[in-house]
């Protein structure tokens, strides 16, 4: 990391770690969720924005997480720090049955494989009613005191956001990190150079979904609650929206992209109920005047030079070629 | 160092290879010519890979490397170039080569060390040999169609390989650009003893660096032999009546 | 058989855009919708009925023309992921627009007297409506079928999904060819919509379901193939009526796990994709 980069997130974590002391609740809640939202969009774009792989349903493993820290805690009656572990190995290994399927495929036919697996588990979920409340959800997840209180479950979760950013930031600029890289610009040269496409293509997915596991357990120490609606697609969508909105080429940029969400949606919405609308128009307005994102923008203003293929927008701001 | 024995290829109907056969010798350069749609680069497919051949074998240093998948073949010693640049477009020019040092000494599957930590004396030996060093920063999608070509071949040479596979290297090139490319492959055979097996359609190319052609038509081996054999021979004149100076 | 008609329209623009318009529930919702509005205009009963069919889904192949032409055909150049997000922003707009227009109860309507009710047939009683799909099914199949085959801009269409660039050095205009693709493919949304009206509760939420099942269907009969459209939709309307039958709590995860074996199996989809 460049000292500058360096100073700006020292700054940015010590303003965030001040939050709590001068805001209101409300504004220390939605931060929070702004975190783990966060952490759900950066593991997405590990395999996305880095490995080119169309993860249409990422949103399983994150819901996955969820309700595996739920049921673990309300019906098997364990400690939470225990479904705290188990629930992201759970995501894992979800990944894994998922991935070892999907990445046998390639492109768009790799995404449809996930909704379909991914719309399995959903159906499942919303249909057992005994387990999983349905649509109703579960609710009342009992959580330590020690991390209950609205301040607290801000600090654990900025805690956890930092820490999972940190290891994510070391895999993308390893050895493995490059490789992924460049199996989203050309998968079929990686082979040539004697790259096992399949094998470091479901790396990448566990740990992806390693990571959106965690992301779904805190948002269990959040909401106290699990739903549905974290295992169905359109959650995936707006996820992958997130990517794109922030950027999915830098490394930051679905954080920013998580964070630009949260926030409109929330505040949009004590204006309108029209929220969806909104979020609609400005997903055109990216497709059109930004599609590599806020944070790509503004890096290639700061002259950073992004890829930019003499003008040739498929070559350059595609993930994965045809 | 490489047998292709009596391969076949059809896709369809169409049969694309139909009897290729062709012998490289260790530390030699073996240039592979034929008109356009003889076959050359199905039968480089083949060689490397990508495509599994219907019928044939293929040795490569007395292993028997017929059907597998390109990374095994990558591993037993057998680098490849394209006749489209194959490059990352979006990773700078020292990463393209980076990468495929990394996966040349396994390290691809390395978790928690910083990449440009690692290997960078070979990665930047190998920009340097072929004269992308001072370009090492910039990113690969932005350079020009030469030095694209050249980048193909340095990325096939991160690793390490015994045989260097190279689908026409000088396709698109100015005549500067061509003789550096040629003076490189040169280099790597007379300096490095690099067996090399590529396909022109050049044929000053061709005749003054190759120790020995194969000359396909059709799919299939007319000949193989050395330059001033292949010149003399009428099937090879007929095959190319007129399209010498193409 | 309405899962087939909304599924051939999908398919369709698939095919020749290679393109999941996932707004496509969407549009099939404001069929529903329109539907019942021009029903109750119309007075109801048969006249309302038919003007329903008639003028459903030609609001939304307007609909269709209009998004198309104004912004999505700017993006034929681009990246193909580009065109899958922003129909995914146009469902996101049409969403709001419907309970905009609409409000967000739900609304119903009444089939035609000679529609109502059941017939007995071999023993059973089957629902008149249903009849009627099964023969309207195969009629849009057939006349779909007809077009893409026989007439000329079927077949441009059809070429024009295997290779654009081809078409568009002929000198045929392959913006409109997918700008006529497109509309056709909304039209066939609106058309299932306004046919499921009568027998279903018209609600905000019918565009994510029906999406993910016309998807799933297409996936597994082979992209943009019609008649793949055909065998998955049958497919997926056994399986689940296999569920309804045998475990009723979880109908709905029969035809999703078949969809999971068969993509298992044949990932590409049972009948070749047209690319």
């Amino acid at each position: 990391m460049k000292k500058i980069e360096f100073k700006i997130t020292l700054i940015l974590i010590a303003l965030l770690s001040l939050i709590p002391l001068v805001l209101p609740r409300f504004y220390i809640y939605i931060t929070a969720t702004i975190f783990v939202t966060a952490l759900l969009a950066m593991s997405l774009n590990l395999v996305v924005g880095h490995g080119g792989l169309y993860q249409f349903h990422h949103g399983v493993f994150y819901g996955v997480g969820a309700y595996v820290t739920a049921l673990l805690i309300l019906k098997a009656g364990m400690p939470f720090w225990a479904a705290f572990i188990l629930a992201p190995i759970a995501s894992t290994v979800t990944g894994f049955l998922i991935g070892w399927f999907c990445v046998r495929l390639s492109k768009l036919y790799y995404g449809m494989l996930q909704i379909s697996l991914g719309s399995l588990i959903w159906a499942i979920a919303f249909r057992w009613y005994s387990l999983t409340g349905g649509d109703d959800g579960l609710h009342g997840v009992t959580i330590p005191d020690l991390i209950s209180s609205t301040r607290n479950a801000y600090y654990f979760t900025f805690i956890v956001l930092l820490a999972s950013l940190w290891i994510l930031y070391a895999i993308l600029r390893s050895p493995f990190g490059t490789t992924l890289q460049a199996l989203r610009d050309n998968p079929e040269r990686c082979e040539a150079i004697g790259i096992n496409v399949r094998r470091h293509q479901l790396a990448a997915v566990v740990i992806a979904t390693f990571f959106a596991g965690v992301a779904g357990a805190l948002f269990v120490v959040i909401e106290q609650s699990v739903f549905p609606d974290l295992l169905f697609w359109v959650l995936s969508l707006e996820v992958f929206i997130m990517c794109l909105l922030g950027g999915w080429f830098t490394f930051a940029g679905p954080i920013l992209g998580a964070a630009i969400m949260v926030s409109l949606r929330t505040f949009v919405g004590t204006y309108t109920e029209y929220w969806t609308l909104v979020l609609g128009i400005i997903l055109i307005l990216l497709i059109f005047f930004l599609p590599e994102g806020v944070m790509g923008f503004f890096l290639e203003r700061l002259g950073k030079p992004r890829s930019r293929q003499n003008g040739n927008d498929k070559a350059g701001a595609s993930v994965g070629s045809r | 160092m490489l047998a292709v024995q009596d391969v076949h290829k059809s896709f369809g109907d169409f049969k694309a290879v139909n009897g290729a056969t062709l012998q490289v010798e260790k530390g030699r350069i073996v240039a592979v010519i034929g008109p356009n749609g003889a076959g050359k680069t199905t039968l480089f497919n083949l060689i490397c890979g990508q495509l599994s051949p219907d019928k044939g074998r293929i040795i490569f240093d007395g292993q028997d490397i017929t059907a597998l998948p390109p990374h095994k073949v990558c591993r037993r010693g057998v680098a490849r170039s394209f006749q489209i640049a194959n490059i990352f477009p979006r990773l700078t020019v020292f990463k393209n080569v980076q990468v495929s040092v990394l996966s040349q000494h396994q390290k691809s599957g390395v978790l928690f060390k910083p990449a440009d930590q690692l290997l960078i004396d070979e990665t930047e030996k190998i920009l340097d040999r072929v004269g992308l060093l001072d370009k090492a920063q910039v990113i690969a999608g932005s350079l020009s169609h030469g030095d694209l070509r050249i980048l193909e071949i340095a990325i096939a040479l991160g690793g390490s390989p015994r045989l260097l596979v190279l689908d026409e290297p000088t396709a698109g090139m100015s005549p500067d650009e061509t003789k550096r490319t040629m003076g490189l492959v040169k280099d790597l055979s007379q300096k490095e003893g690099l067996t090399i097996l590529f396909c022109e359609h050049d044929m000053d190319i061709v005749f003054n660096v190759a120790h020995s052609i194969m000359v396909m038509h059709h799919g299939r081996t007319l000949i193989q032999s050395s330059p001033e054999e292949v010149r003399k021979n009428k099937e090879v004149q007929e095959a190319y009546l007129g399209a010498e100076d193409a | 058989m309405i899962l087939f008609i909304v599924t051939s329209g999908l398919s369709f623009v698939l095919g020749i855009l290679r393109v999941p318009n996932i707004a496509h529930g969407s549009l099939y919702m404001i069929g529903a919708f329109c539907a019942y509005t021009f029903n109750k205009l119309f007075g109801g009963g048969t006249m309302g009925f038919l003007a329903a069919l008639l003028l459903a889904p030609l609001v939304v192949a307007l609909v269709s023309l209009i998004a198309e032409r104004a912004l999505f055909c700017r993006l034929y150049e681009r990246e193909h992921l580009m065109l899958l997000l922003f129909t995914f922003a146009l469902m996101l707009i049409l969403d709001d627009l419907v309970k905009m227009i609409w409000g967000a109860d739900y609304r119903s309507v009444m089939a035609p007297e000679f529609l109502r009710g059941s017939v007995n047939l071999f023993g059973s009683s089957f629902p008149r409506y249903n009849l009627f799909l099964l023969v309207v099914g195969p009629l849009v199949a057939v006349a779909l079928w007809l077009f893409t085959n026989k007439t000329k801009m079927g077949k441009i269409a059809r070429a024009a999904a295997v290779d654009r660039e081809m078409v568009g050095a002929v000198g045929i205009n392959v913006s409109w060819v997918f700008a006529f693709a497109f509309v056709l493919g909304c039209y066939l949304a609106g058309l299932g919509g306004a046919l499921v009206a009568p027998t279903i509760s018209i609600t905000l939420g019918m565009d994510h379901d029906i999406v993910i099942e016309a998807f799933l269907i297409v996936t597994i009969g082979g992209l943009g193939n019609m008649a793949g459209a055909m065998v998955g939709s049958l497919i997926f309307g056994i399986t689940q009526s296999f569920g309804v039958l045998f475990w009723p709590q979880f109908a709905i995860v029969f035809p999703y796990l078949a969809v999971v074996i068969i993509l298992i199996i044949r990932p590409t989809g049972l009948l070749k994709s047209v690319w």
